[in-house]
């Protein structure tokens, strides 16, 4: 059962359709990114996911609590980085807040700066207390606008582990972001915004549909007369020196098949990859296209 | 209200780590402390003239003639009583005009600190985001105003005639200090919240939730020019008129409280 159903949601600011009929759904344990350009309207659908502005039109049904990290920490700088979890976790109400507070910070490993005034910490530091403030209350499904933005490579890498701890706590998680890479990384379906939605599938599913995948082997000799042996199951097959390169639908289904095969005509086989368009060329490519 | 009792806290706490924001709110208590002890202490002693010997302060002697507390002042110590309980107005707005500068930020601060959305994404509602936001400004001007009447209230026991200092304790002063103040100070601080939420910029706020100092500063100016007396019945009755005054305010302000256009047309 998915734990957030969006349908049809769409966002008017006067004249301007900020969102335009954006459907989707997030079960639980799954990792989704929002991808768009500056003014695609992911912030305007986080915060309608979120309850924070009304949709014109459509609906949202949550199962489950919402956390949600803004795209900026948010945090109260001349407080202590304790004071500002505690205010936070009496804001919703938690039973024991002293207790979660002190959770919080043993998980997102801050104990030791507790006492430090929120301005005094790095960005990477500001980004982790405000990821443990939208943990405190436990939620259900987490929205995370921008959640690595202007962090350094090892802040970043350790916000997406924490992203994929929450996939491994079952929580549904939804991440707004121009980053591709991380979202390469860490998301099971990835959805192309552009006030409507141009594309919503996996990210293999994305890139197989607009360049399709390949796969290479290379091989200890020539491989032309290797080609034969596949063509009967795979139409576009290439080869070029001592490299074969196999047109599939799915990389992983047809790779055991393609080394089988060769190996049984007596082909020496050297190396095999997936050759995959990296997610910004899909991206770019979807964004050119512009229709769903 | 644990939610509003949260948020109270972090704006207590935020002022404790901040005292400077209440700087001009301390200085300017502090001038409205000395300049009644200027005129019915300093200028009367240096000058070598009597405030007695003055005409301009016959009616002090007529005031209190009739009031039984006053019975044992002498003519000096009866217009020391008058100036003495008149600046008390301008005592309790002081601190008020001090601490609207923390209304006014109250809700134009958190947004400009992009601090306004994670809170807003909690349950919190808007009564108690805004009781939160105006109590924790007006809480710390409260106590600078109690502060300063204690001060006040000894100073003119140590310097003014003997028995001066009794009259503070009149229930007009009373009523003044502890109902007339606080509820000016609340509607001073409202109208700056509900400003701060509608505006771009804290010093709008300010400048609006400042408009209550204006007829307050009439009934001084009408009290100094002896136009009216600040009778204990009247402080009562401007009190309950500001008491309806605050609750239409709460009432306004919560409409006047847009969320979705304060986190999605201000930049």
């Amino acid at each position: 059962m998915p734990a957030l159903v969006a349908s049809h949601l769409t966002r008017r600011f006067d004249a301007r359709v900020a969102v335009d009929d954006v459907s989707l759904e997030l079960a639980p344990g799954e990792i989704f990114a929002l991808l768009g350009p500056n003014g695609a309207g992911k912030t305007t659908t986080l915060r309608m996911l979120a309850g924070l502005i009304k949709p014109s039109s459509g609906t949202v049904d949550v199962r489950g609590r919402i956390g949600f990290l803004t795209e900026a920490p948010g945090l109260w700088d001349r407080l202590t980085v304790e004071r500002n979890l505690m205010v936070y976790a009496r804001l919703h109400g938690l039973e024991d807040p002293a207790r979660a507070v002190d959770e919080a910070l043993d998980l997102f490993d801050i104990g030791g700066r507790k006492q430090d005034r929120a301005a005094q910490l790095s960005k990477g530091l500001k980004q982790r207390v405000a990821l443990a403030r939208t943990l405190l209350h436990r939620p259900d499904i987490v929205l995370l606008d921008e959640p690595t933005s202007g962090l350094d490579p090892e802040s970043a890498r350790d916000v997406r582990e924490l992203i994929l701890r929450l996939r491994g706590e079952r929580r549904a998680v939804l991440i707004s972001t121009h980053n591709l890479d991380e979202v390469e990384r860490v998301a099971d379906r990835v959805a192309v915004l552009r006030a409507r939605l141009i594309a919503l599938d996996t990210p293999a599913a994305l890139r197989a549909r607009l360049f399709g995948s390949r796969v290479l082997v290379r091989l200890a000799g020539p491989a032309a007369p290797f080609a034969d042996v596949l063509k009967p199951a795979f139409a576009d097959v290439r080869t070029e020196d001592r490299t074969l390169s196999i047109a599939v639908s799915d990389v992983e289904r047809a790779t055991p098949g393609i080394v089988r095969a060769l190996v049984q005509s007596g082909a020496d086989v050297v190396s095999v990859v997936a050759d995959e368009a990296p997610l910004e060329e899909v991206y770019l490519r979807l964004l050119q296209k512009g229709t769903p | 209200m644990s939610r509003m009792a949260a948020l109270l806290g972090k704006e207590l706490a935020d002022l404790r780590n901040n005292p400077a924001v209440f700087l001009p709110a301390i200085i300017t208590g502090a001038i409205s402390i000395v300049m009644p002890f200027l005129i019915a202490i300093a200028v009367p002693y240096f000058s070598g003239e009597r405030l007695a010997d003055s005409s301009d302060f016959r009616i002090a002697l007529e005031i209190y003639r009739d009031q039984p507390a006053t019975h044992s002042l002498d003519p000096e110590g009866a217009i020391q009583a008058l100036i003495f309980q008149q600046f008390l107005i301008l005592l309790v707005l002081t601190p008020v005009a001090g601490a609207m500068s923390v209304a006014a930020y109250a809700v134009v601060g958190e947004k400009q600190a992009r601090t306004l959305e994670p809170l807003l994404a909690t349950p919190i509602t808007t009564f108690e985001l805004l009781a939160g936001k105006v109590l924790g400004a007006l809480l710390p001007g409260l106590v600078l105003a109690t502060a300063c009447f204690a001060l006040y209230v000894g100073g003119v026991a140590l310097l003014a005639r003997p028995g001066v200092y009794r009259t503070l304790f009149f229930p007009r002063a009373l009523l003044t200090i502890f109902l007339l103040g606080p509820l000016a100070s609340l509607a001073a601080l409202q109208m700056a919240v509900c400003v701060s939420s509608r505006v771009n910029d804290a010093r709008s706020a300010q400048q609006i939730g400042a408009l209550i100092i204006l007829p307050i500063s009439v009934l001084l100016v009408a009290e100094f020019t002896n136009n009216l007396q600040l009778t204990s019945r009247l402080v009562l009755l401007i009190s309950s008129v500001l008491a309806a005054l605050n609750v239409g305010l709460m009432a306004v302000g919560i409409r006047l409280f847009d969320r979705e256009s304060i986190l999605t047309r201000w930049k």
